[in-house]
């Protein structure tokens, strides 16, 4: 099964960027408000983008 | 929708408001779309996990308050959280090093079983020595970055020449690693790679949920030391802004208190007015107005606007400062309690290591064949995978823990689940806890002229006391002009051309005619007769049902209060409570609950105000409202969100029935282990059972865990609003 | 539309379909006397034909609106349509096809009407053309609104639909001339792949401007599962392509791979194609649209990220159970075996997930055939999942292998849950869309959901029992030790069951037919005055939250 050699490579990298994207979701807070979240796709009752997000100096 | 210019254009603040009553996604629609449009707010974020809302203000006079008005128009009331929760919950680097740590040994676990099955469906020879090869290459550097906790952990505990339960872990894990190693290298047959990341990710999880669950069992001396602040603005001579370390403030400094920060130190206002929340000495978080003259202590949060004030004492002397060593001794008792897991894994180690090396010379003996004798040791330290111990009590603990934030509980610590299933006695506090502090007139007042007198200057107050008698709903109101209102003292105005005051007895016999003995605030226009509103406490909602239902549980009850003997009385007839105690200073009701330790009772203790924090620490498990003052919820072990005090006989009830869950478990780790031990000493473990063994024995117990959430605990709860469509 | 595009974005539409042009020219000029010769003018009318209809309309005025204040809507139209387009031709010729089987003779005596001809346009017409469409035009519309944010580009979401429809366009006609590779849903030859990597790659990287302009901080998991969808079918597609063109002039390529190695890589990409293109994708839609038309939030929305990620990680080596009984080792077959069972439990979890969002809503199901359409979509997925799971168990499959079950199973999978779901939410977004306040006609919703489940229905029944008789047949000896029955006596036992798969089939096509005629009557209804929108089937705001489940 010589393919192995070309496939595990391919699925381990694809598993990484996986693994990568889930440390990236994390740091991206994406699991503050997993109630809100769920919800927030109901709200949207003007079916219009959201003006950008302003620039704050802290 | 453009913000207008703030103040301090360049200063954004990020404040966090705590908003109840978020109770679904059009809540918070409606809440970010109508903060949004408010000047100077350049952000918003509501969160309905945790009903919070963040926004990102611009550092404008009133822009806060706008923003709390606008909540409040829309139904919302909220009011700023402080940093003490805040940072209280913060993860902290350990919790996200854990949760990655989880992550990647998931995903080798999953990788290398991989491999694994395809060498156990009989890939052999030349493809079942590479994929060896390749599960190591993967294994080994995963198991060397996930499980660095117990190698650290085990080493630290080897060198203090003492056992923990991480050192059966890591050796039986670093042993696996290398008897794999040793096997690839050699052509072997059946190598552990599997089982060792397969035992780490096990006992990660373990690990991760029992952090969190002990991540939350600040002492409240923590919380404390959380309210104090670190940094402050100093008034340079020229006017400008410098920053200044709270410890290096001297008397005589001049400071500037911003919106949303806490004072420092002991502070007299120099210039500026705003509302202050003064909560950790008054128990009420009613907002005070403050202006120039007034005198702050360390630890007040300023809500509306900025003030500049000139500091009294050093940080040491300060109000804050005395709290904090008042709890010391108190909290010192509470660190003795030997929590359950630890003391299973007292016993746990040694017992292993022996069994283990008991096998090793036993099979060497028997075979004469050290290797395969390496190999069935090995096999009995894997095999006594601690996953199920790892995870019994913690998993129990994080079900039980959001089966009680369900219901409006908040739980600071596991061990906190542990203490609550084995008290004996229920200890109440009474003003604010067993009533809910708001006073009510004792009788109907007729519309007499002073009655209704009293009733329009009442109106011109916040005041719990006077909002009762402006609600009683006397008569007419009358016309007043000139009303001015002292804090401290009450109401002053004139009513036709009639000086008027109502308030404090004291002060309302400067003008009135004679005083009038009785009790109650009073109320006498200049010259004449003072009258007097005999007020009284109501019950807090469900102060009965729960009582009741702490009898039923055989918990009997009694009250401890600073009141005067016959307000407690009257509150202990209502709820027939034999025991009482009334007029305690705060060292009493410690001193109380000491006694009745050492008797070998077991109390819970639940109360709100200040002068109930040491006792809410000394207590053997404790329960605060979250009304309660700042040092009491930091103190208490559980926190109610709810009016009601259904919320001590639920906590109450999941507690012992997580006491059983966890015993069941452990139950169900013994029975694993009676079964896998002896196997693995007769040599039968092959990877492919360790792995199953151990999935299977976690899965169990979690899934044991699990039984927790159904709802069929408390026949006598009020339930929040369930939902039929 | 070309007034929503600005005259620089028009110039690059013209550039890049001129370019395109030529690029068909240049294959046509090299492939004379070859089929991609053929396919060299295919391209060349195409995307000439998109070169004069943009240079047409140039100069039309540009838009004055800041366009950031709406939605960038065209392209999913377009999208929607296409989908329902291919839908009925690829469906059409699937009914065809199965036509054939039971009437061998339903051919025009020539070629390109041959089963082994006609069978691949109804296999890539539906997944590709019916479903891919679906796909692209469906994550434009809720990565846009999930994001709160405008499509990041007016000119790539174009190349990426149009490109993607002509790829499409370039595998049926190539099917009819006789191109193949001859790998299951992998038959376009070396040119196309080529192309579909660059149409991909963009699509890719659409996606990610996309989402990081994105207003709205938190990645609503459905674009999760469509991300994972794009990059992995984008691996799987060019790992299991890779191929040397005999010669640059003609179609014909020789795979990289071949004997047991070509045979595991195809089964690698093609059960990963069904993991991730078919169910990752398809996940998306339900995620987005089932809650959003029942007005009622995600039962666990925890458990939606969980099961991506467990589906993320368990799918991928599920791929040899096609193998079993094969000349690929026992291990191989064991392996992914193993892997199927458990790919069961993410499974599942979706299934439930969906299932129990509407507890407490069946009202709603009851009376709204497009929240129908999705729920049963969810039903069938979990029953497909668990039948899949089922079969790829050796012993089961050793009945079952290369018989109609197969057939069937795959059938329940595409027509009872991608199939439903994708009509659900095109029903669900139409409206939305085009600004109207439901379907043109509800009844006609209705006469779609029971012609597609009945035809469905019908369909997967038959092939249960076909399928069964087949095996059995196959491995029913005398006691002699010799076979009972011969190939053709099985074949011949098949018979009705062929025609009851044609009815079927015809069943879900007319479904198919009916509510294109709705969606197009929907478009041409008189635009309505009032711009705000209003499902048929109201989310109340008074309506109490539902206590989710963590």
């Amino acid at each position: 099964m010589t393919i192995l050699h070309l496939l595990i490579p391919v699925t381990l990298v694809m598993g990484l960027t996986g693994l990568g994207a889930f440390f990236w979701s994390l740091r991206n807070r994406q699991y503050e408000d997993l109630e809100g979240d769920a919800e927030r796709i109901l709200h949207d009752d003007n079916d219009t983008p959201m003006p950008p997000r302003k620039e704050t100096i802290r | 929708m453009r913000s207008d210019q703030p103040t301090n254009p360049s200063i954004f603040q990020d404040v966090v408001l705590t908003a109840p009553t978020i109770r679904c996604g059009s809540c918070v629609a409606k809440i970010e779309r109508s903060l949004t449009g408010i000047p100077g707010v350049a952000r918003v974020r509501a969160n309905l996990t945790l009903r919070r809302i963040n926004v990102t203000l611009a550092q404008a006079d009133g822009a806060l308050q706008n923003v709390l008005a606008e909540l409040e128009n829309i139904g919302h009331p909220s009011r700023l959280i402080d940093s003490a929760d805040l940072s209280a919950e913060a993860k902290d680097d350990t919790e996200v090093a854990l949760l990655k740590a989880v992550a990647v040994s998931g995903f080798g676990a999953m990788n290398v079983m991989l491999l694994s099955v395809a060498v156990w469906s009989g890939a052999s020879d030349a493809t079942r020595d590479s994929f060896h090869l390749i599960s190591g290459m993967i294994a080994l550097p995963i198991v060397l970055y996930a499980a660095r906790f117990f190698f650290t952990s085990a080493w630290g505990a080897l060198r203090r020449a003492s056992m923990n339960m991480d050192v059966p872990i890591a050796l039986a894990i670093a042993l696996a690693l290398a008897l794999s190693i040793f096997e690839t290298l050699r052509g072997g047959e059946e190598v552990f790679f599997d089982a060792a990341v397969t035992l780490t990710f096990f006992l990660l999880i373990g690990r991760y949920l029992d952090y969190r669950m002990r991540g939350k069992a600040r002492s409240a001396m923590a919380g404390l030391q959380r309210l104090a602040v670190r940094e402050a603005w100093e008034v340079t001579s020229e006017g400008a802004l410098r920053v200044v370390a709270a410890d290096a403030i001297c008397p005589g400094m001049v400071l500037r208190i911003l919106a949303g920060e806490r004072t420092p130190v002991d502070l007299r206002i120099t210039s500026g007015a705003s509302d202050l929340d003064r909560s950790l000495v008054t128990g009420e978080s009613a907002p005070v107005a403050v202006a120039a003259g007034d005198e702050v202590e360390a630890g007040a949060l300023n809500l509306t606007g900025p003030v500049d004030a000139v500091a009294l004492r050093p940080v040491s002397e300060s109000f804050l400062a005395m709290s904090m060593r008042m709890l010391a001794g108190a909290e010192e008792s509470r660190s003795t309690y030997v929590r359950i897991a630890d003391r299973a894994a007292q016993l746990y180690a040694p017992l292993i290591h022996l069994v283990a090396f008991a096998t090793f010379v036993g099979w060497s003996l028997a075979t004469g064949d050290w290797h395969r004798a390496a190999f069935v040791a090995i096999s009995v330290l894997i095999v006594t995978c601690p996953c199920a111990l790892a995870l019994a009590v913690p998993v129990a603990h994080v079900v039980a823990s959001s089966r009680l934030m369900a219901e409006g509980i908040l739980i600071k610590d596991g061990s906190a689940l542990e203490r609550l299933a084995n008290a004996t006695r229920a200890v109440w506090d009474k003003t604010g806890t067993l009533t809910d502090g708001s006073p009510v007139l004792v009788e109907n007042l007729d519309a007499t002229p002073n009655a209704c007198a009293a009733a329009t200057l009442a109106a011109y107050s916040a005041h719990p006391v006077a909002r009762c008698i402006a609600t009683a709903q006397i008569g007419p109101a009358l016309l007043v002009d000139e009303v001015s209102e002292y804090p401290g003292f009450g109401v002053e105005g004139r009513i036709n051309g009639r000086r008027a005051r109502l308030g404090r007895p004291s002060w309302v016999a400067d003008i009135a005619g004679e005083m009038t003995k009785g009790d109650g605030p009073a109320f006498a226009f200049a010259g004449e007769q003072m009258q007097r509103f005999p007020l009284r406490e109501t019950l807090r909602e469900g102060a009965n049902e729960a009582v009741g239902a702490l009898r039923g549980a055989g918990l009997p009850s009694e009250i401890l209060s600073g009141d005067a003997p016959a307000a407690v009385a009257s509150v202990a007839a209502q709820l027939e409570i034999q025991d009482t105690q009334a007029g305690l200073t705060p060292q009493d009701k410690v001193t109380h609950l000491q006694d009745l330790l050492a008797q070998g009772e077991r109390p819970l203790m639940v109360g709100d105000g200040l002068n109930d924090t040491a006792a809410l620490a000394t207590a053997h498990v404790s329960m605060s409202p979250a009304s309660a003052t700042e040092a009491g919820r930091a103190a208490a072990d559980f926190v109610f969100l709810r009016e009601g005090l259904d919320a001590v006989p639920l906590a109450l009830s999941v507690a012992r029935r997580t006491a059983a869950i966890v015993r069941q478990n452990f139950g169900l780790a013994i029975a694993y282990n009676c079964i896998a031990v002896p196997l693995a000493i007769a040599g039968h473990v092959t990877p492919l059972f360790a792995a199953i063994a151990m999935s299977g024995s976690s899965i169990a117990v979690v899934a044991n865990s699990l039984r927790l959430n159904r709802r069929r605990m408390t026949p006598s709860a009020p339930r929040l609003q369930e939902v039929t469509v | 539309m070309m007034e929503n595009l600005t005259i620089a974005e028009r110039q690059q539409a013209m550039l890049l379909s001129g370019g395109l042009a030529l690029v068909g020219l240049v294959l046509a000029i090299v492939g004379h006397g070859d089929a991609m010769g053929a396919h060299g003018w295919i391209t060349l009318f195409f995307a000439g034909g998109l070169f004069f209809v943009v240079g047409n309309a140039l100069y039309a005025p540009e838009p004055t609106l800041d366009r950031t204040t709406n939605y960038y809507d065209d392209p999913t139209k377009v999208g929607i349509l296409l989908s329902l387009f291919w839908a009925v031709v690829a469906m059409g010729v699937g009914v065809w096809v199965a036509a054939q089987l039971a009437w061998p003779d339903f051919r025009f005596d020539a070629p390109w009407s041959s089963f082994g001809r006609i069978r691949p346009v109804h296999t890539s017409g539906v997944i590709f053309g019916f479903g891919g469409n679906a796909l692209i035009a469906t994550s434009y519309h809720v990565m846009q609104r999930t994001s709160r944010a405008r499509l990041a580009g007016h000119v790539s979401p174009w190349f990426v639909l149009l490109g993607f429809n002509l790829f499409c366009i370039i595998a049926a006609s190539g099917y009819l001339m006789g191109i193949t590779q001859s790998k299951e849903y992998a038959e376009p030859e070396w040119y196309a792949d080529i192309w579909l990597v660059i149409v991909w790659v963009t699509y890719f990287v659409l996606y990610m401007r996309t989402l990081a302009r994105r207003n709205e901080p938190h990645i609503y998991v459905a674009n999760w599962y469509y991300m994972a969808f794009i990059l992995v079918v984008a691996v799987l597609h060019i790992v299991n392509n890779l191929a040397v063109p005999a010669s640059f002039g003609a179609a014909k390529s020789y795979s990289a791979f071949s004997g047991v190695q070509d045979a595991m890589t195809q089964w690698w990409y093609g059960h990963n194609a069904v993991a991730f293109f078919l169910t990752a994708g398809f996940l998306g839609m339900l995620y987005y649209f089932l809650p959003k038309r029942a007005g009622r939030p995600i039962y666990s929305y925890r458990l939606s990220i969980l099961s991506f990620w467990g589906i993320v990680f368990f799918y991928i080596w599920a791929g040899s159970h096609h193998l079993h009984y094969t000349a690929v080792p026992q291990w191989v077959q064991t392996l992914g075996m193993t892997f199927s069972v458990m790919l069961l439990v993410p499974s599942w979890a979706s299934a439930g997930n969906a299932l129990m969002t509407l507890n407490g809503a069946w009202g709603k199901v009851r009376d709204d055939a497009t929240l129908r359409f999705m729920m049963v979509a969810a039903v069938f997925y979990g029953l497909s999942t668990f039948e899949g799971s089922f079969m790829a168990i050796r012993a089961v499959n050793s009945l079952s292998h290369y018989t109609d079950w197969t057939i069937g199973h795959v059938h329940a999978g595409a027509m009872g849950w991608v199939a439903l779901i994708t009509f659900g939410s095109i029903y669900a977004v139409v409206p939305i869309l085009w600004r109207r306040e439901g379907m043109y006609s509800p009844k006609l919703v209705e006469w779609h959901f029971w012609l597609a489940l009945s035809g469905t229905v019908i369909y997967v029944f038959a092939m249960w029992n076909s399928g069964i008789i087949q095996g059995l047949m196959w491995r029913t000896y005398t006691e002699s030790g010799t076979l009972a029955y011969s190939f053709t006596d099985s074949l011949v036992a098949m018979h009705p069951y062929y025609v009851a798969r044609t009815i079927g089939g015809a069943f879900f096509l007319s479904g198919a037919i009916i509510g294109a005629f709705n969606v197009i009557m929907t478009i041409r209804k008189v635009r309505e005055d009032t711009p705000e929108l209003d499902y048929p089937t109201k989310s109340e705001a008074g309506e109490p939250a539902v206590p989710a489940a963590e």
